[in-house]
């Protein structure tokens, strides 16, 4: 059992668990409001009865098109306008104020736009996950070309590297480290995109339903419907890292 | 085989170095001591093309692919083994991969590291990614080799080990060779002519002495040599000669 125990991850579990039966038991005491705070047994069953009547079917398959076509996109736009802007600097004084504004603001105020251009459909939701996860991805493959080891850069010159050797054996590896470094955010971010956009007007998705659940003062559908988006990107997470292990094998290894 | 005239660079207008004339012969081993700061790998980086000169012309009878460039540290691509990092430079020439990588293997077995090829950067110590650059070099066969402090971050043993191997290099390659130092010891040891720096700003050639020891070299019979200790002399009053006139004009 000690042994057991230096582990973190099993050190995790039990002080979650422990935090669930804690919480179990001060619901059957009645010391917790069931209206505000229902027993985890309650949302367990609630989240049960989603997947039972296959309900939920529709709306994760909204919300995960959504985070993940956001993604992608975002990626691609980042990625593509990053390097853009670091290699090109005519370019860069038209890009880059545009994306420090789009910084500066809280991009999902951009949300009700995309309806009005969009529609209610998916477009807008994936436009609003990819407008949230580019500008991440921008910053990190612009500064990460910028403050590539100049050192390294003179290496490959003097070796004879043109500019295509250049980028592929020396920007390209680093800009891919440092986008390893945001993709987490990024897939945090594209969620966010997706789920805000359907809070502000859509007719299926995880967004809609917790809307749904909140007008109807549903705390149990509220609690198990977050429950459920945390799985998936504890999910996407370690995708991720699995991901960044092998991309940046030389940090690991 | 070089020839510097009347070169001066800098960053910016100002000039680091002035008028600079040095000349590295066919197979003759020359080194450029002077401060830190007094613009030595600014000088490398001149005959390089890294770095524009402010004035003054480079001379070199030899294409730019016959320079081989040992730097002052020792980054190597940490994403890229020792073998793909020895090998890229093969590769940039037009090598295949897998030619590219066995002249790789060969020269990393010729220093010593071929159990090493599969390792990352981190995975090797500082005298282990020296021979990395090192091998990197030298599997480009250059016919000039410019070192810019190469030994500097390096453990006094492993320093004078891995020295002592590359004067074999240059031996057995017949390079030439301008190396940079700050270590006057290890000019005198390894050089046949010495081109002293004075100190900067706008810092020049103070003197020039050749060391009449023969070639080949070993490390430390040099230092017994009888006219080891008087050149050691005479270079250090040179250098600090011209740290006092700088001081005085400042
Ligand atoms: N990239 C740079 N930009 C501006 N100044 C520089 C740069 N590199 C070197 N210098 C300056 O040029 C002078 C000579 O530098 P350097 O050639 O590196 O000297 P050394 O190799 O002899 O130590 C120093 O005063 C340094 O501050
Ligand atoms: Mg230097």
């Amino acid at each position: 059992m000690k042994r057991l125990l230096d582990h973190t991850t099993v050190r995790r579990v039990v002080a979650l668990l422990l935090l669930l039966a804690l919480w179990e038991t001060a619901s059957r005491l009645n010391w917790l409001d069931p209206f505000y705070a229902p027993a985890p047994s309650a949302i367990g069953k609630v989240l049960f009865s989603l997947f039972a009547e296959g309900q939920i079917w529709t709306h994760l398959e909204a919300t995960f098109s959504a985070a993940m076509l956001g993604l992608v996109a975002g990626l691609a736009l980042g990625i593509v306008l990053g390097f853009v802007a670091a290699l090109m600097p005519l370019l860069a004084q038209l890009i880059e104020p545009v994306m420090i504004l789009l910084n500066a603001i809280p991009r999902v105020i951009l949300a009700p736009l995309f309806v009005i251009w969009l529609g209610i459909e998916l477009a807008s939701k994936v436009a609003l996950a990819l407008i949230l996860v580019a500008v991440l991805i921008f910053f990190a493959v612009y500064s990460g070309i910028k403050e590539v080891d100049q050192r390294l850069v003179e290496r490959v010159r003097t070796l004879g590297g043109d500019r295509r050797v250049l980028i592929r054996e020396v920007y390209v590896p680093s800009v891919t480290a440092w986008i390893m470094g945001s993709l987490k955010v990024a897939v945090g971010f594209a969620f966010t995109g997706a789920i805000v956009g359907e809070f502000v007007a859509s007719s299926r998705g995880l967004g809609y339903l917790l809307q749904f659940a909140q007008s109807s003062y549903n705390a149990a559908l509220t609690i198990a419907l977050i429950t459920l988006i945390m799985a998936f990107v504890i999910v996407l997470f370690a995708i991720s890292e699995w991901l960044e292990r092998r991309l940046l094998r030389w940090r690991y290894v | 085989m070089l020839r510097v005239r009347n070169l001066s660079v800098g960053y910016g207008a100002e000039p680091v170095l002035e008028g600079i004339d040095l000349e590295v012969k066919t197979g003759e081993f020359a080194s450029l001591i002077g401060p830190s700061g007094s613009g030595k790998t600014s000088v490398l980086r001149a005959v390089t093309r890294l770095l524009q000169p402010l004035a003054g012309s480079i001379e070199l009878d030899l294409e730019p692919n016959d320079i081989g460039f040992l730097f002052q540290d020792d980054a190597l691509l940490p994403w890229r083994t020792a073998r793909q990092n020895v090998a890229l430079g093969l590769r940039i020439r037009g090598n295949a991969v897998k030619e590219a990588e066995n002249v790789a293997d060969h020269w990393l077995g010729r220093l010593g590291l071929g159990v090493f090829g599969d390792r990352y950067p981190r995975q090797l110590s500082g005298g282990q990614r020296k021979r990395v650059a090192i091998a990197q070099v030298l599997a480009l066969r250059p016919k000039l080799l410019l070192m810019d402090e190469p030994f500097a971050s390096l453990d006094a043993i492993v320093r004078t080990r891995i020295t002592q191997e590359l004067l074999a290099w240059v031996e057995q390659e017949h390079m030439a060779v301008l190396l940079v130092t700050h270590d006057l010891e290890e000019a005198i040891s390894v050089s046949d002519v010495v081109y002293v720096l004075s100190q900067g700003p706008r810092a020049g050639i103070r003197a020039r002495h050749e060391i009449p020891i023969p070639r080949p070299r070993n490390l430390l019979e040099t230092r017994r040599d009888p006219c080891f200790a008087p050149l050691l002399t005479t270079l250090w009053d040179d250098l600090s000669a011209a740290s006092v006139t700088d001081d005085s004009t400042q």
